[in-house]
């Protein structure tokens, strides 16, 4: 997770089935942007919170919190969840792109964030770069137009 | 019992070693007789890293390349890539089609099917190596196909076991054909119950 306040620009690079989420106070120009691999963390040390949405939202919001971020002014942009691969037949791989995106909604629900932009799903990698300062969001892609949310 | 990567012994780490030797080498032996011409590999480096640091090997995140994946099962579960720079590719479609491409997104369905093809073969002839040497049986699926950045590619068997592990086997040699020598990367990444069992079944880890 990376945290910043006033200008600049947060990159994340070459995301599949991970997911970047762009968190943005606009009154702070204080933004952070989290990149999580996994739905939900069941390591029994925790010794990477960050690598998963639930315990990676959860110490993102409290950093953002305890510069004095809130959420009800707060907006979340997500991007990534993509199916890298598919194999034929029944014995693919577990869908852990798709699992990511409903295990996201479902703690931003839960947590009454509000989701303003998403690009999930499909099967193209992106790279996430957020601007704390305006809150835009852009995506870039191999072979594809950026496209800005 | 559970481990780790980082937790492997230095004996552990040389069988693997071997082990991605005499693989890359029959991956060769594989290549040659596909392409109908003599290939032969440098002594291959075998590398354990983090995902970090293997991006950083292969050349960056957002560089892109093509990439052969398969999943093991039955008695190692896991996921071998084979991932395929632009050299190789003009080497194998040059070799087979005679052409070259300057882009991946020039690459058409035929050519396509013959990278799949050497990937599947690379990856089955070391598979097959490594079967044979730890006497155990492993089952392969057929071979998914993907062009994009290689951030997101390695990802893939990061995602698929990483609530258990950050590492990843990576095996890395130049093949030489003609005096021309095309740099060539291999991914292996066992489940961790695998590569105990694998280790076991090897001798060197008696836990």
């Amino acid at each position: 997770m990376k945290m910043l306040q006033g200008e600049g620009i947060l990159i994340t690079y070459a995301l599949g089935s991970c997911i970047g989420l762009c968190f943005h106070d606009p009154r702070l120009r204080l933004g952070a942007l989290l990149h999580i691999m996994l739905p939900l963390n069941m390591e029994a040390g925790r010794t990477h919170p960050m690598k998963y949405a639930d315990t990676g939202i959860k110490e993102t919001l409290r950093q953002l919190e305890a510069k004095g971020a809130s959420r009800s002014r707060m907006t979340v942009k997500i991007a990534g969840g993509a199916k890298m691969f598919e194999i034929a037949g029944g014995s693919g791989l577990g869908n852990i792109g798709q699992r990511n995106i409903e295990s996201v909604h479902a703690i931003l629900k839960r947590d009454n964030l509000r989701l303003c932009g998403e690009y999930t799903g499909g099967t193209v990698a992106r790279t996430l770069l957020f601007d704390v300062g305006s809150g835009q969001a852009c995506i870039r892609s191999y072979g594809q137009k950026d496209i800005i949310f | 019992m559970i481990r780790n990567y980082d937790q492997l012994t230095s004996l552990e780490i040389d069988t693997l070693r071997e082990i991605g030797s005499i693989g890359t080498g029959n991956a060769a032996t594989a290549l040659s007789q596909m392409l109908g011409k003599e290939v032969r590999i440098t002594m291959p480096e075998v590398r354990i890293m983090g995902y970090n640091e293997a991006i950083e090997w292969i050349g960056g995140p957002e560089a892109v390349t093509a990439g052969v994946l398969v999943k093991m099962s039955g008695d190692v579960g896991g996921i071998m890539l084979s991932v395929q720079k632009l050299d190789l590719i003009n080497f194998i479609l040059q070799t087979m089609l005679d052409r070259n491409i300057q882009d991946y997104k020039e690459l058409e369905d035929l050519q396509q099917s013959a990278l799949i093809e050497i990937g599947n073969i690379m990856i089955s002839a070391f598979v097959t190596a490594l079967s044979g040497l730890a006497g155990v049986d492993i089952n392969l699926t057929v071979p998914a196909f993907a062009v994009d950045m290689q951030g997101a590619i390695l990802a893939v068997p990061m995602a698929e076991y990483g609530g258990m592990s950050d590492y990843l086997m990576t095996i890395g040699g130049n093949f030489v054909c003609n005096g021309q020598e095309i740099p060539s990367h291999l991914l292996l990444s066992p489940d961790l119950r695998s590569l105990d069992f694998l280790l076991r079944k090897l001798g060197v880890n008696d836990g």
